[in-house]
Parts: structure tokens; sequence; C-alpha cells
């Protein structure tokens, strides 16, 4: 009995020895990782080191006799290399894998060069001066596409000599931060800008898209990202104008969250109020927007623009024919006679009507031709994205014998079929209408256009329809785009207004075109099946028993 | 004794609690055939094991041609052949296959004209593209013989390579033995008495992991009477050690 | 040079023994019937995936790794011949290298033979081919990390269907460690995992066409300590006779 206990007792002992060598050893190769990791002791560092010794400590004193036999004995010293040795080599294998990891050194050997930056992206992150996060919330679910993401987010870290950090947050463990953030899904990522104190800036914080085009999304999140907070746009809610957090069918909501979303301040303004208290447009408005104003313009109000204006403001104006007095932008305004006289642009008083191209009525005016000349209208192909105005608005260009320094263009235009009904009353009774000729307007027609002081750098875009961008023209109630023109012709516009898009100037690259698909016969097939399925197997089987019963006979 | 192409010094190896071999020394110079007898379980396959390198000693030492078996391993490696008790072998190699791939590994560069000459000088030329799993029990036996010659080593260990042959056979082996004796050193294992008493010039009689005499087996014999065989001998010593153990 | 002398036999063995042919022409009939079934799917829809192979191997591997290395150690100690290899003036790494070069050569050849999808995929359309390179270096890696991972079984076992069980235990746990997400809720546990799991350095890398330099350490690291391994386990067991 007694002889049974000591050993299972030397046994325990040796256990434990055996436990303290390979942790002690563990504890101070991992801490000689960690201090060339790190550069410097740390508390893990020391903590780490502090763990090994004693760990060597439990080796010596659980079983003497081996440590001692480790500077004598063979067998022991022998095992004790070999764990050492062992340890030693995982150390130095972890710390080169660590080491490449931190410089990370990738090639990219897809034909699409899948994970290459494209130029556009290199020269948009080659003018970021200040330092940004990205953020992204995975929970442990999400590793592997948080794998995915990384390799992107590396590049970018990358080529930016670091000026782009990575930050990984998991909304499991941390809900509070996530619920900061607004997360919504996992493995949703955000981006913002870094304090000197290298803390994030949760004011500038923007959501990044998840699409396709991973690196589009993201390029264009951080371009927008460097403007952020410079720009601020107005929406003008004095004359009228429905609000832009009203999310009816009418509203502006949508463009209105989109805006923000893209990193520039949305605010409202009440141009009435401003006038009347004799104030001044705040002069930190890289644009303001009139979204289809009930009334026009007082004379206060008037000089309250123009003074605007000349200092070198941006306006939006989205007017529609209105059956009511004093509308907005009436032909022979006030306001539309100084716009007219003071920039060559303004509006008329006719409905457009175009038999040429249009939806379900005449009235319904599809974009026929777009100057694509004009930034604006860049992205506008009518083949591929036209804009849909139901009850278009005639607008008037002059195109010579502009006021000095001004330049005039037209974005969208009608067919030659098209007309200008200048009898508003009828239409609007009975919704009549029909050419008549010398009263209404010949065809073709401008729809939109645009103006600009080059001295002043005063910037006017008119666009004759005042709900082409209503929440329930540019979305479906299930959420899906169902006019890409309108979209784009507004925020195109506030791009060019705004001067965005010299911030921006990169085209979005194109995605998965490269891969041709498969296409073969049957006949073919069935001969790839028979080589793959039954030739190979079958042969290399038979090469095998040929060479086995041949060598078997000798 | 520096000449000395076999040299044990104070070697022990235990296994565990058990121990084996227990403080042996002995030596072997170059052309001298020494049997290591011994009942089995003596720590004859022990003692050759640590001469080889395959086991190190857990105490002492021993020396192959002046090369420490533990510090200098490889180089009393390279001075060795070794035929264990059981032949090992690959049976899907050919003869030839076979002795080359141990000539190549052992480092000879002419490993295909010392293959060939090592086949002949077992009698295996015949059948040098024979696969091995094809041979007979001798065969295979002559063809350990190839193997440990195919390196042309100063030193032979021989573990017990007459057990399970057939008479004839045994014969040919010791007449092989003696034949390599006279330019090699050979370490011979035996647990039959009259074989050592054959071939070899001195026989080292181990029990129980320690070494109960040594020395020419004529000598042996001269000690306990002129005409008594060396299992008289043996069986004398092992009763006097039981005897002074009690 | 001994390494060269070992791996000469070991691939030798590989060639004229029917195991490895028996395993190859599983390999390709698994592979084959996959890629057929994947070209019936992806037929006038999407692209060829030129990882699809790579891929399917990174599973197979799991089991036939270990088949192809549960001989390596556990025969010759049947046969004895181990204790001729550890007398002769050879060391242990060099045997357990010239041993793991020789399955890796032959898992190189096997590679080859599935570049005959590579070949058909060419005919009938426009694969990615740099990606595809970067899935069959991935593999090529993938597969020789597998065979070092079976040969410590081999070495840590006389028993040949023991060696190979419990090397496809190892492998499947390293293959499964993936989806430590999953498992742990805790991410920065989950990604230790991953980081320690073979896929985590393949499939969201050399097999979507990426090369990064950490993988390759990866791989290149459980080599080296494996065999490193092997050989200390080879050698222990030298004490105990």
């Amino acid at each position: 009995m007694k002889r049974t206990a000591s050993a299972s007792i030397v046994i325990r002992r040796r256990t434990l020895g055996m436990l303290g060598n390979i942790l002690g050893v563990a504890g101070v190769v991992v801490g000689v990782i960690g201090l060339i990791w790190t550069g410097a002791p740390g508390n893990t560092v020391i903590a780490t080191f502090a763990f090994g010794i004693g760990g060597i400590l439990l080796w010596a004193v659980a079983t003497p006799q081996e440590f001692t036999g480790f500077f004598s004995g063979r067998q022991v010293r022998f095992g004790t290399m070999a764990i050492v040795s062992t340890i030693l080599l995982i150390g130095i294998v972890a710390l080169v894998y660590l080491q490449l990891l931190r410089a990370a050194w990738t090639f990219d050997a897809t034909q699409a060069t899948r994970y290459t930056l494209s130029p556009e992206t290199e020269r948009v992150l080659s003018r970021l001066s200040s330092p940004m996060r990205i953020i992204g919330f995975y929970s442990s679910r999400a590793l592997t596409t948080r794998e995915i993401d990384d390799q992107f987010f590396r590049l970018y870290e990358t080529a930016t000599n670091g000026l782009i950090s990575r930050e990984y947050i998991d909304p499991d463990e941390q809900p509070a931060i996530a619920r900061r953030y607004g997360v919504q899904y996992d493995g949703q990522v955000f981006l913002a800008n870094v304090r000197d104190d290298g803390t994030v800036d949760l004011a500038t914080l923007a959501r990044v898209p998840r699409g396709d085009a991973q690196e589009r999304d993201i390029t264009e999140a951080i371009a927008r990202q460097m403007i952020a907070g410079r720009l601020t746009i107005y929406f003008d809610i004095g004359l009228g104008e429905r609000g832009p957090l009203d999310t009816t069918q009418e509203g502006i909501s949508a463009v209105f969250a989109g805006v923000q979303e893209s990193g520039i301040n949305a605010r409202t303004l009440d141009l009435a109020q401003i006038a009347a208290q004799g104030g001044d447009i705040p002069p930190d408005a890289s644009a303001v927007l009139f979204v289809r104003p009930l009334r026009d313009l007082t004379e206060s109000e008037i000089q309250t623009v123009a003074r605007y204006l000349d200092a070198g403001g941006a306006l939006l104006l989205l007017t529609d024919v209105l059956f009511s007095e004093q509308p907005f932008l009436s032909e022979s305004g006030a306001f539309n006679q100084f716009l007219l006289e003071n920039y060559g642009i303004g509006a008329l008083d006719a409905v457009v009507v175009d038999p040429g191209l249009s939806a379900q009525t005449p009235l319904d005016v599809i974009s026929a031709y777009v100057f694509a000349e004009s930034d604006i209208a860049a992205r506008l192909d009518p083949a591929v994205s036209p804009t849909l105005f139901s009850v278009a608005r005639a607008v008037d260009v002059k195109l010579s014998e502009t006021p000095s320094n001004i330049a005039t263009g037209r974005v969208i235009f009608t067919t030659d079929q098209a007309y200008g009904e200048t009898n508003l009353t009828l239409l609007g009774e009975t919704n009549t209408f029909q050419y008549d000729e010398g009263v209404d307007l010949p065809g073709p027609l401008t729809t939109v256009a645009w103006s600009t002081n080059v001295q002043t750098g005063a910037k006017l875009v008119l666009i004759g329809d005042g709900d082409f961008v209503a929440n329930g023209r540019i979305v479906t109630t299930d959420g899906a785009v169902t006019v890409p023109g309108n979209g784009i012709l507004f925020t195109d516009s506030v791009v060019w207004l705004t001067e965005l898009s010299e911030e921006i100037d990169f085209q979005p690259q194109l995605y998965g075109q490269a891969l041709p698909l498969i296409f073969v016969s049957q006949q073919q097939m069935d001969l790839i099946a028979f080589i793959t399925i039954i030739f190979m197997p079958t042969a290399v089987l038979l090469i095998g028993i040929g060479v086995w019963m041949r060598r078997s006979r000798r | 004794m520096t000449d000395a192409m076999i040299e044990v010094t104070r070697l022990t190896k235990r296994f565990g609690d058990r121990i084996a071999v227990d403080h042996i020394s002995f030596s072997a110079k170059p052309g001298e055939v020494v049997g290591l007898l011994g009942p089995n379980g003596a720590g004859k396959t022990t003692t050759m094991r640590v001469l080889t390198g395959f086991l190190p000693p857990s105490e002492g030492g021993a020396k192959i041609a002046g090369h420490d078996v533990v510090t200098d391993s490889l180089n009393a490696r390279r001075n060795v052949g070794y035929l264990p008790e059981r032949v090992p072998v690959y049976p899907d190699m050919t003869v030839r296959e076979y002795v080359l791939f141990w000539a190549r590994l052992r480092g000879r560069r002419d490993a295909r004209a010392r293959a060939d000459a090592v086949i002949a000088q077992v009698n295996l030329s015949e059948r040098r593209d024979t696969l091995i799993r094809n041979l007979s029990k001798g065969m295979r036996q002559r063809l350990g013989f190839a193997q440990a010659l195919a390196h042309d080593p100063p030193v032979l260990i021989l573990d017990e390579p007459t057990i399970g042959i057939d008479p004839r056979q045994v014969i040919e082996v010791r007449d092989t033995v003696r034949e390599l004796g006279r330019t090699k050193t050979v370490l011979f294992s035996t647990h039959i008495l009259s074989e050592a008493d054959h071939v070899c010039d001195r026989v080292v009689i181990l029990h129980q992991g320690r070494i109960v005499a040594q020395g020419k087996p004529s000598d042996l014999k001269r000690k306990l009477r002129p005409d008594a065989t060396l299992e008289e001998v043996f069986l004398s010593i092992i009763g006097t050690e039981r005897g002074a153990g009690k | 040079m001994t390494s060269w002398i070992v791996f000469r036999r070991e691939i030798a063995q590989f060639l004229t023994t029917p195991f490895a042919y028996v395993i190859g022409a599983a390999v390709l009939l698994l592979t084959g019937i996959l890629f057929n079934r994947d070209l019936n799917i992806s037929f006038s829809t999407k692209p060829a995936d030129p990882a699809l192979v790579p891929s399917i191997l990174s599973f197979a591997m799991v089991f036939f790794a270990p088949l192809l290395t549960m001989r390596m150690f556990a025969e010759e100690r049947r046969e004895g011949t181990m204790e001729l290899l550890l007398t002769a003036p050879v060391r242990e790494l060099s045997i357990v290298l010239g041993k793991f070069l020789g399955a890796w050569a032959y898992f190189t050849l096997l590679l080859l033979f599935t570049g005959i999808y590579q070949i058909i995929l060419v005919n009938i359309t426009a694969p990615d081919l740099g990606h595809a390179l970067s899935a069959y270096i991935g593999i090529w890696l993938y597969g020789g990390a597998t065979l070092t991972v079976g040969m410590v079984f081999s070495a840590l076992t006389e028993n040949q269907i023991v060696a190979a069980f419990l090397g496809m235990v190892a492998l499947m746990l390293l293959w499964l460690a993936d989806q430590a997400g999953q498992l742990f809720s805790n991410i920065d546990v989950a990604i230790i995992f991953r980081t320690m799991s073979l896929q985590g350095h393949f499939s969201t890398s050399f097999a979507s066409g990426l090369m990064r330099a950490e993988d390759v350490a990866f791989f290149a690291g459980i080599i080296a300590v494996m065999l490193f391994i092997t050989a200390q386990i080879l050698e222990s067991q030298r004490w105990h006779g």
C-alpha cells in the first residue's frame, strides 16, 4: 500500500515537473517573441517572462533530481533539449509568421487584378493627409467575411503607410459600442477620421455600403470622408417646400438621407425668415437647394440670394408648373427675370409635351438627348439611365448674348416633336393639350440647364421638374430603384454644384467583367466526363497493376 | 589500447528501473572475432545496439574505431556493419536495389560496383534482380550479411546470425564469420557456446547484464579443466555467481 | 545528400507498389466526378472556378494524407529496417526529410495529373490561369503540411491503422478550425483557432487568387515544425529500445 502511494506521488511530481518544464520554456520563448514583436518590455512581456521563470522553478522544485539531471544525465537532457528545441522552433516560426503578417507581402495572381488597388483609388489615397480608420463590426460568425474584407482593408493600410488604419469590433462582445455606431448587420463597415489622440471621431462616421464592388465602395467612402464636414448643403423650407424629413411618397427624405450618407452635411434653412431679419445665407453653404417651392421670391429674398451668389454660392432649383397665383419662378416674376438677366437661364411657363419619347402619356417626358460634355450629364446615358419627368417645365437658356463672365449650357433635351403647351389653364382644368402654331413653343425644348459665373464661382442648375426625386419616384415601396437616371441627375447636380467632383475624380472600376462563361456541346461534355471519370483513374490503376505484376514476377 | 576497434568502458544501460547492461568493459582489436555469450536477456543485444549507435548508453561509453558512439556517433556508425537478429528487409525491393540503397546511405561513392561485389561475395549474384519477398530464409540471411558489408566497414556486429536457419547454413555462416574475421573486427553474439568455441578468438560472457568472464576460449576452459567445454565453463561461472550472490 | 537517397527509395516505393496507384486513382475519380458536376452546374451560367480542384483536394487531403504516410515508419519498424536506418550514419532529420520529400513528390505528381482539368477548361473557356496557379501553389504547400502531420502520427504509433486514424482526426480538427467562429462566440479565440487551421491559410487567400507571404510561412512553418517533431520522436524512441 505504502509503495503504491509513494509511486503515485512520484508520478504526480514528475508530471508536475514536466508541466513546469514545458510551461517555463514556452513562457520564456513567448516572452522573447513578445519582446521582439512589441519592441519594448511591456507588462504582458514581463508577465510572460515571470510565468516562464515560475514554470522553470516549478520544474526544479517538483523534480529536483530531474532538474539537476538536466545538467548531468543524458536522457533527461535529451528529453528536455527535445522539448526546448521544439518550442524554440515553434517560436521562430511564429515570429517569422507574425513579421510577415505585419509586412503584408501579397501577390495578386488573378487576371482581373482583384486584389490590387486601381489607379483611381491610388490617386484618391495619394491626396489623403489626415488619418482615417476603417472600423468593421464582425462577430465570430462572420469571421470568414472579415478575413476576406481584411485583405482589402490591408491594401489601403499598406498603400497609405498606415494613414488608414483598421479596427475590428465584435458587436456581440461590445454591444454598447455597436449601438453607438448604429450597427445594423454583422459585417458592417464604417469609416471615420482619427483624432490626434488616436481615437475615432464619431462625428465624422460614415457607413461603407456593402456591394459587389468592394474597392469602389471603400474608395468612394474614403473620398467622401476626405471632404466630409467641409461641405454643407442647405434645403430651403421657407417657400412652402415639403420638409426634407417627409417620408411620404411626395417627400424627399430618401435623397436627403442619401446626401447625408455621402458625407455631406445636410441642413435646412428658411429663406423667408433670413430675408425678414435682413440676414444672409450661411457662408458655409456649399449649395442651397430649392426643391419645389410653392411661392415666388420677394424682393428682399432675391437680394439675399443675389448676395449669396455673388459670394460664389450655388443653387439647385427644382421647379414645376404650378396652377396658382405667383408660383415659384413665374416666367414674368422678378426672380426669373433676375436669373435670366444675371445668369442667362430661367423658367418658361410651358409644359413639355413630347409625343416623340415619353412614358404613359406625352407628359411623362423621358430624356431624349443629353449633353454628355457637361459634368452633370456625364453618367446620364439615355440608353442606360434615362430620366423621367412627369409634367416637366420647359426652361430657357441663353446660349449667346449671355451676361459677362457667365457660361451656360443645356443638360437634357427633348425630341424634335416636343412642344411647350402654354395654355396652362386648359391643361390644368381639362388635362387636354395640343400644339397651337404660333402660340405654343416649338421643340426641341430644354428641361435641365446650368449656368456659372466663371469669375465669382457662382453655379446654378435649373431642373424643370419639382418632384422627380420624390420618394415615390426614385424607389418603390420595397426599396427597388425605379428610375436610375433621376437619382443620378440629382446626385451629379449636387456633386457639380458643390465641386465634389473635383474631390472624387475617379471612375467606378468594372469588376467581374472579365471571365467568359462556359459553353460546350453535349458531345464535348460526354467526352470530358469519359476522360476525367473513367479514363484517367482507370489508366492510373492499370499502370499500377502493370508495374506491380511485372515486379512481383521477379 | 588506442588501436582497439571496439572499446567499451563501464557501459551501462538502464530501461527505467531495470538495468540491462551493468558497467561492462571490454575491447576488440583489428582482425579479432569476439564472441558475446550469454543466455537470452543477458544484455547481448542491448550491448550491440549501443555499439551500433542505435541506443544511447545511460552511463559510460564505447568507441568504434576511435569514435565515441555518443559524441561522435555518425563517424562511429560509419565504421560499423550491423546484422540484427532478425534480418530487416524491404520485401518490395530487389536484392540489388536493397544492397545499393544501404551502400549509398552509408556513404559509398562507388555504390554500384560495391553492391555487385558484395552480392557476389554472399553468392546472391544469380538472384540480384529477385524481389526480396521471394527469397528463402537462408538467402535472406546472406542478404543480411551483404547489407552489413555494403559499405565495407572495419567493424562488424552480428546479432545471433545463426539463429533459425538450418544446420548446413549454420556452418556456412560460421565459415563466413571466420573468413570476415581475417580482415575485420567482428563482434558476434550467440547463446550457443560451441559456436563461440569454433569461431571466436576471444569470448565475453555476459550474465544478467554483467561480464562474468572473458578471455580466449582455450584459457577459460583451462581454468576449469583441460577438456571442459564452454558450456561447462559457463555453467560453473553462473553457478559461482549465484552462490556469491546469495 | 542522405535525404536524397532516402527520398529516392521512398519515391521508388510509391511507384512500385499498387497502393499508391490505388490512392491516385481514387483521388482522380473523386476530383473527376466533382469537376464534371461543377461543369454541369456552371454550364452557360457562370465562369469556371479555377480553384475548384485544389479546393476539393484541400478536403480530400484530410483523409488521403494519413493514408499516404501511415506506413512510413510503422512498416520500417515492422520489418526491422528502422533499426538499420537508425544505425546508418544518417541523422534522424535527414531520414524524416527524405521520406517527406518522397511523399510530397508523389503528391506533386498527383497534382500534375489533375492539371488535365485545367487543360480541359482552357479548351472550352478562358479560365483565370493566374488564379488557378495560385490555388495550385496553395494546395501544394497545404498538401505538404498535411503529409507532415500524418508523419508525426506514423512515427508515434506502431500500428498503421491507428496512425492513419489519429492523423485523420488531427487533420479534421485542423480543417474544422476554420469554422471556429461558429463555435466560439469570442472572436479573438475564434481568430486564434482560425489562424491555426489549414483552411484559414488557403480558402480565403490562395484559393481566391491571392498569394500572401504569411500563408507561405504558415505552411512552411508547419512542415518544418512537424518534421522536426517527427525526428525528435524517432530519436526519443532510441531511449526506450
